[in-house]
């Protein structure tokens, strides 16, 4: 089970609109019920990173976290989607 | 056909809870977002409206009678509550203007590529409601829905210039390539944070100063989190209000809710727009991409992050609330948009390149600012709620700090107090004159990029 933390400025308008991206996108690589996503503020997103496997953000984040931040603007922009999935997607390990 | 009108006339009378629905629902079918699809959309932009409200009712019933209280013990006339962007934005949404701004923005845009006078393909259609919320209050000053729209239509054109003109900061400073940031209330400040900046250069010793705050958000940054921000006011605010302990603990734990549920409520609305949102997107992106080079407009929420916009945002709380009770005829109380700080340094952040002494001052001085705009548009502001039938307390006056302090929006309302005809001229005329100018700086840019090619 992944835990991932999906972080923009509000905790609200971005991380809402590449959730459900997101979502579709594990789903239809075959992971759904695999994962779960939480949602949050950049301010929170370095206490909220502990015992998560990684940082899914959608805004410029310098502070330290807990585990590895993926940079997911792009999903806003439709650039480069493919890459981020695949950051995203190779967290799961086989046991998964 | 007077069944019809009579359907549509009571559909309008329930309110913005209503009729929201059906138009993102038709919007989402004419985009080709599937019908089960477009009616989800617009039932669940629906429910994010009632969840706003309920919350709003909430600081209503609980807040506003403890503020009153508090005012009248200490001569205080905080008597206009902060209820915040996410209230604003379902305003904004909920008005006439604010039907009719999603088709009306995108041809603006769209019109603006194909004349040369935008590089941003704008996806960002959720922070359409800035331009609607100056609509709607310059069509509540002119009584006119027609003003309220060209109002909106001239404040996207200054904003899509501003826009392109700080990309390459944005660019620059927030590792952001190929993007620029045409947001109505963070684009706003741009202009103001340049001229502060440049003030602050000139004067003498006082040009030397810097400190580094990017340290700060690490230590301290959990105070500055909503749930414990609003249980804290609410705790200052009972107490100041003398209310026995009893309220003061119920007005406390309502109030950190508030702060909480407010995002959640918003994020719903936005969960519902995201459909509509996405095709929109998709067709700008897909017809009106190759003209030069273009730059994707995004939610300035992407350069929120940013260390140093965090902790002067969170500097700022407190000396907020101090602010809002020390100035002089200030009436604005702020409370739901302490939130929204960290928005107004997007673009500030880069024009002082990390001087933490300098966002703090421009910061204190745009606050001011805001305290009194957002009480002057406080009158207007109320009107264009009861007209989106939003639910508040009558004998207290709603604002926000996004937009209700914003410097732009406040200056096209008031130009359009003065006279409507005067008012849309003149911010009609210098929304024409940015877009020339754009026209020309984009046209030597891509030029100079054709001859290095």
């Amino acid at each position: 089970m992944r835990k991932f933390v999906l972080c923009c400025g509000s905790g609200i308008v971005t991380s809402t609109h590449i959730r459900k991206k997101i979502e579709e996108e594990l789903d239809k690589r075959g992971y759904k019920g695999k994962y779960s996503i939480t949602q949050c503020r950049a301010s929170e997103a370095a206490t909220m990173s502990d015992g998560h496997d990684a940082v899914i953000s959608t805004t410029v984040l310098k502070t330290k976290c807990a585990c590895p931040i993926i940079v997911a603007t792009g999903l806003l922009m439709n650039r480069g989607t493919k890459e981020i999935y695949d950051q995203i997607e190779s967290f799961f390990t086989p046991e998964d | 056909m007077q069944f019809i009108l009579n359907f549509f006339s009571t559909l309008n009378s329930l309110g913005a809870v209503v009729v929201m629905p059906f138009i993102i629902a038709i919007m989402g079918i004419i985009m080709g977002t599937g019908v089960g699809k477009a009616i989800r959309a617009g039932l669940t932009v629906g429910v994010g409206f009632i969840g706003l409200n309920l919350v709003t009712g909430l600081m209503g019933t609980y807040l506003a009678p403890a503020v009153v209280t508090m005012c009248e013990r200490f001569g205080l006339h905080l008597n206009v509550i902060d209820v915040g962007w996410p209230a604003a934005a379902a305003i904004a949404f909920g008005t006439q203007v604010g039907s009719y701004i999603i088709p009306v923005c995108l041809l603006v845009n769209i019109v603006m590529i194909l004349t040369g006078t935008t590089q941003t393909i704008d996806v960002d259609i959720w922070d359409y409601w800035h331009f609607a919320f100056t609509g709607s209050l310059v069509a509540i000053a002119t009584n006119s829905i027609a003003y309220g729209l060209l109002a909106a239509v001239f404040n996207m054109m200054i904003i899509m210039v501003l826009g392109d003109l700080t990309a390459k900061d944005v660019e620059d400073s927030l590792g952001l390539p190929g993007v620029s940031l045409p947001h109505g209330f963070s684009t706003a400040y741009a202009p103001i944070a340049m001229a502060l900046n440049w003030l602050l250069d000139k004067i003498p010793g006082v040009n030397k100063i810097t400190f580094d705050l990017e340290a700060l958000q690490d230590k301290i940054g959990v105070f500055g989190e909503p749930i414990l921000v609003g249980t804290v006011i609410g705790l200052i605010i009972g107490i100041a209000a003398g209310l026995p302990y009893a309220q003061v603990l119920t007005l406390a734990i309502n109030m950190g809710a508030c702060l909480v549920l407010i995002p959640k409520m918003a994020a719903l609305l936005m969960e519902g727009l995201i459909p509509i949102s996405d095709a929109a997107s998709g067709f700008i992106e897909k017809h009106f991409s190759g003209h030069g080079q273009m730059y994707i407009g995004l939610d300035s929420a992407v350069g929120v992050g940013h260390p140093l916009t965090l902790s002067v945002a969170l500097l700022l709380v407190p000396i907020s609330v101090l602010l809002a009770v020390a100035l002089p005829g200030n009436q604005f109380m702020p409370f739901a948009d302490l939130a929204v700080i960290p928005w107004m340094f997007v673009l500030i952040t880069p024009v002082v390149k990390g001087n933490g002494f300098r966002a703090l001052v421009i910061g204190v001085v745009v606050l001011i600012a805001a305290f009194y705009i957002g009480t002057d548009l406080a009158p207007s502001i109320t009107i264009a709620a009861e007209q989106a039938k939003f639910d508040f307390t009558a004998g207290t006056q709603i604002s926000s700090i996004c937009d209700g302090g914003n410097p732009l929006t406040w200056a096209i309302y008031k130009l359009n107090t003065i006279s409507p005809i005067v008012g849309i001229a003149v911010v009609g005329a210098i929304a024409v004159a940015l877009a020339v100018y754009n026209r020309i700086r984009i046209k030597k840019v891509n030029a100079a990029a054709a001859e290095e090619a």
